[in-house]
C-alpha cells in the first residue's frame, strides 16, 4: 500500500498524465524578502509540474510560503529566482490563461450575483446579452441558480466564494489557482462546496492548482498533493491519490483516505511543529 | 437563506407604527407649545407670532412673486457652489486618496481648516468679487470643498485591496480599474460628501446673503427682520429649510443603491 501512496522525489520528471506537455511548470522558483532581521526565504527552489484536467493541492503549515507561492503562480508577486511556464511560454505578469480566487471575501458589493459573474467579461468587452447568459450557466453550475439578482450583502460567507468561485470560471482559464477559498467556513460546508467543486471539475475538466492547509480537502478533490515544508518552503513530498472518480464526500468514509490523511499528517506534523516553536520565541 | 434578507415590507403595511406616532407626537407638542406661548404673552408678541399668523404669511410668501425671484439667485448661488466645490473636491479627494505622499503632505491642513467658519473669507471675497451673487458663491464653493475632500479620500483609501487584486488578476487597465471599481466604490462616499456640502453651501451663501447682499433668500429673510415683519420672516425661513431637507432627499434619491454593505 506504501508504494502507491508515495511519490517521493520532488523533481521527478515522470508525472501519470503521459505524454503531453505540462500546462503549468514551475522551475526552481525562491522568493526572499529583505528584513529589518536579514534575509528571509519565503519559497525555496520549488518546482513541479501540472497538467491538462489534473486537480493537484498544495498543502502546508502556517508561514510555509504557499500564499507567496500563489502569488507568483498567478502573476501578482515577482520571483527572486527561478521561472513560471504557462503552456509553454515563460510567464512574468498575470497570464490570461490562469485565473485566481483569494481566500478573502471579493465579491464586487454594489454589484448583484450575475453582474459579479459576468465582470471579467464585461472587462474583456463582450456585448451584454452574451455575457449575462455565459454568467448564468456558471451560476447554475455552482449552485446558485435563484440568487442572479441578489446583492453579496444578502449571501452567506460560503455563497459568496461560489460567486467568486464561478467569477473566475467567466474568464475561462486554462488553470484555475485557488488561495484557501473555503478557509473561512465551517468544516460541514467546507465538505459540502468540496463536492461542489469537485462537480464543477467533472464537468469542465478544468485543471486547478488548490493551496489549502486542510488535509482533508486535500485528499477529497486532489489527484496529488504536494506537501512542503515549513519556511523556507519547499517540497517536502508529492503524493499521488489513487482514489477513484467521480468522487464525492462519502469517500470520507474509505480506509484508503484515512491512510492518505494520517500520511500527509505525519508529514506535515513535523513542519507545523517546527513552525508553532518559531511563533512560541 | 432567503430568511437572511430583510423584509421592510413587514413594517410599511401596518397603519401608524409606534415610530411614526413619536414622530407626529413630537411635532404636535413642539407647535402647541408654540402657539401657547404666543398666545400667553410672555414674550413680545411680534417676536413669537402665532401658528395662525405664520399660516397667513406662509400663504402670501408662497403666492407672491418676491419669493421666487430670490430663490432663483440663491438656488443659482448654492448650485454653483456645489458644481465648483464639489468638482475641486473630488479631484482634491482622489489626489490625497491616491498618493500617501501628498496626503501626509496636505491632508492635515484639510482637516484642521473644514471645521473653521468659512464666513471670515467674505470681506475678501466681495472685494473680490463684488456684492453680488458672485462672492456668495465663492464662500459657498469653499465651504462645500472641504466636506467632499475629506470623504472622498476617505473612500479611496477605503476601498478594499482584495479587490485591486481580483481587477490585476483580470488584467484590467488602469482606466477600467478607475471606471469598474473605483468609481462604483465611490458612491457611497460621494452622497455622503455631497449632503455635507450640500448643507455647508447652503449655510455659507444664507449668512453672506445676510452679511450683505440686496438678493437672495438670506437678504429677504434679513430684510423681514430689519423691518420687524417677524411672522414673514419665518415663512421665508420654513420655504429655506423645506429646500434644504428637499435638496438632501434629492441627492440620498439620486444616490441610492440596494444592497451595499
Amino acid at each position: 500500500m506504501s508504494a502507491e501512496l508515495r511519490d517521493s522525489a520532488p523533481t521527478t520528471n515522470s508525472q501519470t498524465s503521459g505524454s503531453s506537455a505540462p500546462l503549468l511548470a514551475i522551475d526552481r522558483v525562491c522568493k526572499w524578502f529583505h528584513t529589518p532581521e536579514g534575509v528571509v526565504r519565503a519559497v525555496d527552489h520549488v518546482s513541479f509540474q501540472v497538467h491538462q484536467g489534473e486537480f493537484v493541492s498544495i498543502i502546508g503549515p502556517s508561514g510555509c510560503g504557499k500564499s507567496t507561492l500563489f502569488n507568483i503562480l498567478g502573476g501578482l508577486s515577482g520571483k527572486s529566482e527561478g521561472s513560471v511556464t504557462i503552456g509553454g511560454q515563460e510567464s512574468t505578469g498575470p497570464h490570461p490563461e490562469v485565473g485566481m480566487v483569494f481566500q478573502e471575501e471579493s465579491t464586487f458589493p454594489w454589484r448583484n450575483v450575475i453582474e459579479n459573474v459576468a465582470f471579467p467579461l464585461e472587462a474583456a468587452g463582450v456585448p451584454k446579452a452574451e455575457r449575462l447568459a455565459r454568467a448564468a450557466e456558471l451560476v447554475d453550475l455552482v449552485g446558485l441558480h435563484g440568487f442572479e439578482r441578489r446583492h453579496p450583502a444578502e449571501l452567506s460567507g460560503g455563497m459568496r466564494q461560489r460567486v467568486c468561485i464561478a467569477r473566475t470560471l467567466a474568464s475561462r482559464p486554462k488553470i484555475l489557482l485557488m488561495d484557501e477559498p473555503f478557509g473561512a467556513l465551517d468544516e460541514q460546508t467546507r465538505l459540502l462546496l468540496g463536492d461542489k467543486v469537485l462537480q464543477i471539475q467533472q464537468a469542465l475538466q478544468q485543471t486547478t492548482l488548490l493551496i489549502t492547509h486542510s488535509i482533508t480537502e486535500a485528499v477529497q478533490l486532489s489527484d496529488r498533493i504536494l506537501v512542503m515544508t515549513y519556511r523556507p518552503g519547499r517540497v517536502k513530498r508529492i503524493i499521488e491519490v489513487n482514489l477513484p472518480r467521480p468522487r464525492s464526500s462519502e469517500i470520507l468514509a474509505s480506509a484508503t483516505f484515512g491512510q492518505y490523511v494520517a500520511e500527509i499528517w505525519a508529514d506535515l506534523r513535523e513542519e507545523a511543529t517546527r513552525g508553532m516553536k518559531d511563533s512560541e520565541r | 437563506m432567503a430568511g437572511t434578507l430583510v423584509n421592510r415590507q413587514h413594517v410599511r403595511r401596518r397603519r401608524l407604527s409606534p415610530i411614526t406616532a413619536m414622530r407626529g407626537a413630537a411635532v404636535i407638542v413642539i407647535l402647541a407649545l408654540w402657539q401657547a406661548i404666543s398666545a400667553s404673552g410672555l414674550l413680545y408678541n411680534g417676536v413669537i407670532p402665532s401658528l395662525l399668523a405664520i399660516l397667513r404669511a406662509l400663504v402670501q410668501v408662497v403666492f407672491g412673486s418676491e419669493l421666487y425671484r430670490n430663490m432663483a439667485v440663491t438656488g443659482f448661488e448654492v448650485l454653483g457652489a456645489l458644481l465648483i466645490g464639489g468638482i475641486a473636491g473630488i479631484a482634491a479627494g482622489l489626489a490625497l486618496g491616491a498618493s500617501r505622499f501628498l496626503s501626509r503632505a496636505y491632508e492635515p491642513y484639510v482637516h484642521y481648516l473644514a471645521p473653521t467658519p468659512k464666513i471670515v473669507f467674505l470681506p475678501v471675497l466681495m472685494a473680490a468679487l463684488g456684492v453680488g451673487p458672485a462672492s456668495k458663491l465663492a464662500l459657498g464653493a469653499i465651504s462645500a470643498f472641504f466636506p467632499m475632500a475629506l470623504s472622498i479620500a476617505a473612500g479611496v483609501r477605503q476601498v478594499d485591496p482584495v479587490l485591486l487584486r481580483v481587477a490585476r488578476s483580470f488584467r484590467l487597465s488602469r482606466f477600467q480599474i478607475v471606471r469598474m471599481i473605483y468609481l462604483p466604490a465611490l458612491v457611497r462616499p460621494i452622497s455622503v460628501g455631497l449632503r455635507l456640502a450640500f448643507g455647508l453651501a447652503m449655510v455659507g451663501c444664507l449668512l453672506s446673503e445676510i452679511a450683505l447682499s440686496n438678493r437672495g433668500l438670506g437678504y429677504l429673510a434679513a430684510q423681514d427682520y430689519a423691518h420687524f415683519q417677524i411672522a414673514h420672516m419665518y415663512a421665508v425661513l420654513i420655504v429655506v429649510f423645506v429646500l434644504a431637507a428637499a435638496g438632501n432627499a434629492a441627492i440620498v434619491w439620486a444616490l441610492r443603491r440596494p444592497g451595499e454593505a
